[in-house]
């Protein structure tokens, strides 16, 4: 599903975030980042969105040569990717059912198709009676868990969280795992940014260790603790 | 295809009316300048109409040598037709000259009927000149054609009032093309800050796999509807507030030659025109501004 090999990324201003990095990530997997600030957690998640490109190697998701693909491409490989984002990223002026319609309406999906989609996803994220609200009308692991709906409409192979849990207090942190845990269970290979002990030792998954760019542990078991 | 176009609007509509502030700001930048452009427009419109008037009602007169007898008239005429600039030539006979002579002195004319005898005027040509020529440019051609004696005109006079009239027509032109791109300004400007507070939907709107264009349109439309909204005001005021002007003052400026242009259907072109102008400065300052937002390179 996703493999980058040798992967260097040098921003201009001279500092090197990625540092041969070389992972393979198998369909249907479950996989932590972890890593402090400014380990390359963050460029990590923008190569693979295609946000940015890498300077030496490849990266590749789902068959697509990221590194590779013209700008105009860009918007077509979105999406078949998800991404959560720790500071959820609603348009505040759209309904929880609108915002999440319009991951599918950006991609033209007939409408009929849309209503029943959402329906279906506002359920797979206990929100269906929150349907009608704006996102300023909801606690923050209710917005979290729309960005997720967001993020899944489409049906992505991948799904990418980063820092899901951040602004979320522990309990909330535990809905949003096993919100994404579900969704790992129905297919979607998932790879989730964080720097969340609890979480990570919790929920044991294979765990990859980022530290000044460079992949410094790769524990199938998972656990925060058995990699420091 | 037709799915896209409504989603388009619905967004564009959705956009005006969740930032509707925003929106009228820029509705009320364009109605500003559309109701100087408006006041250009009319002043320019009926400065037109009345230097067209004018050019059409005034006659150069040209006298012929007396020399010329009747035979070589139509030759003479057709070579004052080959002029540029030159509309419709009408001859006027010795006798037909004196006809008017004598009509022009009123009552007191009588007393010339004695030099029906032996008629002292020449005879000549009343040229009317086509609408773009000057009349001192005509005249001095005619002049130089042999067999012309003489040639008359309103003179300095008339031809400096029409250069007069000409410089506001043109000058009025090139304000209401500043005035619009002014109104492009002023419209790009608001929109600017409207895209920069949904600076973070456009990333959104990136994130989830949404195309430039497909980003771009309902920008586009949301310009071009607040463009017409902001031409509304402006438009409405043209057709009453001229329609007043020109019922208050019966369609004439100082007197009966200086005609304004009737309300219908000159006020409602210029109201067309203004949406028009809105729409377009709307699209042009929308544009802009998304493009320039969505420049972005990996």
């Amino acid at each position: 599903m996703v493999h980058l090999q040798n992967v260097y990324k040098t921003y201009k201003n001279g500092v090197n975030a990625l540092n041969d990095v070389t992972i393979d990530i198998k369909d249907g997997e479950f996989v932590y980042v972890i890593g402090e600030t400014g380990s390359g957690k963050s460029t990590f998640i923008k190569v693979l969105d295609g946000e940015e490109i890498p300077t030496r190697g490849t990266v590749e998701v789902n068959g697509v040569n990221v590194g590779k693909l013209r700008f105009s491409k860009v918007p077509l490989y979105r999406r078949t990717l998800g991404v959560v984002f720790q500071d959820y990223r609603l348009l505040k002026k759209k309904t929880v059912f609108e915002n999440i319609a319009f991951a599918l309406e950006v991609i033209n999906k007939p409408r009929k198709e849309i209503r029943q989609r959402v329906r279906e996803v506002l359920e797979i994220i206990d929100l269906t009676d929150k349907a009608k609200s704006f996102p300023d009308e909801l606690s923050g692991g209710q917005q979290q868990r729309v960005t997720i709906g967001r993020a899944i409409a489409n049906n992505p192979k991948l799904l990418i969280a980063d820092e899901p849990t951040g602004n979320l207090d522990p309990e909330r942190s535990n809905e949003i795992l096993e919100l994404l845990e579900k969704i790992n269970a129905s297919g979607t290979t998932v790879i989730m940014v964080t720097h969340d002990i609890n979480l990570v030792n919790k929920y044991k998954k294979r765990t990859i260790k980022l530290e000044t760019g460079h992949v410094v542990s790769d524990s199938k078991e998972g656990g925060y603790v058995a990699n420091v | 295809m037709f799915r896209l176009i409504g989603r388009h609007f619905k967004e564009a509509f959705q956009g005006i009316f969740r930032h509707f502030a925003m929106a009228l700001s820029s509705a009320n930048a364009v109605t500003i300048t559309l109701v100087l452009v408006s006041l250009l427009t009319l002043i320019v419109g009926n400065v037109s109409q009345i230097t067209k008037n004018l050019e059409e009602s005034i006659q150069i007169y040209v006298k012929i040598d007396k020399e010329i007898d009747e035979a070589q008239i139509p030759a003479l005429q057709r070579k004052v037709e080959a002029i540029d600039g030159v509309g419709s030539v009408e001859y006027s006979n010795k006798d037909q000259e004196l006809d008017r002579f004598i009509a022009g002195k009123g009552e007191g004319g009588k007393i010339f009927e004695i030099y029906r005898e032996d008629n002292p005027l020449s005879p000549a040509f009343l040229v009317e000149i086509k609408s773009g020529y000057t009349l001192s440019g005509v005249s001095e051609n005619l002049s130089k054609i042999q067999g012309i004696k003489e040639v008359e005109y309103g003179g300095a006079t008339a031809d400096d009032f029409l250069r007069v009239l000409t410089t506001i027509r043109t000058s009025g032109y090139v304000i209401i093309l500043a005035l619009t791109l002014l109104a492009i300004f002023l419209i790009n400007n608001t929109i600017n800050i409207t895209i920069h507070n949904r600076n973070e939907e456009i990333a959104i709107m990136r994130q989830v796999g949404a195309s430039n264009s497909y980003i771009r349109q309902p920008f586009v439309i949301e310009g071009v509807f607040i463009g017409l909204m902001g031409a509304v005001v402006p438009a409405l005021l043209t057709i009453f507030g001229y329609k007043y002007v020109y019922e208050s003052l019966n369609g004439q400026l100082i007197s009966g030659m200086l005609t304004l242009l009737p309300t219908n259907p000159f006020a409602y072109y210029v109201a067309a025109f203004l949406a028009v102008i809105g729409m377009v400065v709307g699209l042009i300052g929308s544009l802009m501004s998304v493009n320039k937002q969505l420049r972005w390179r990996r």
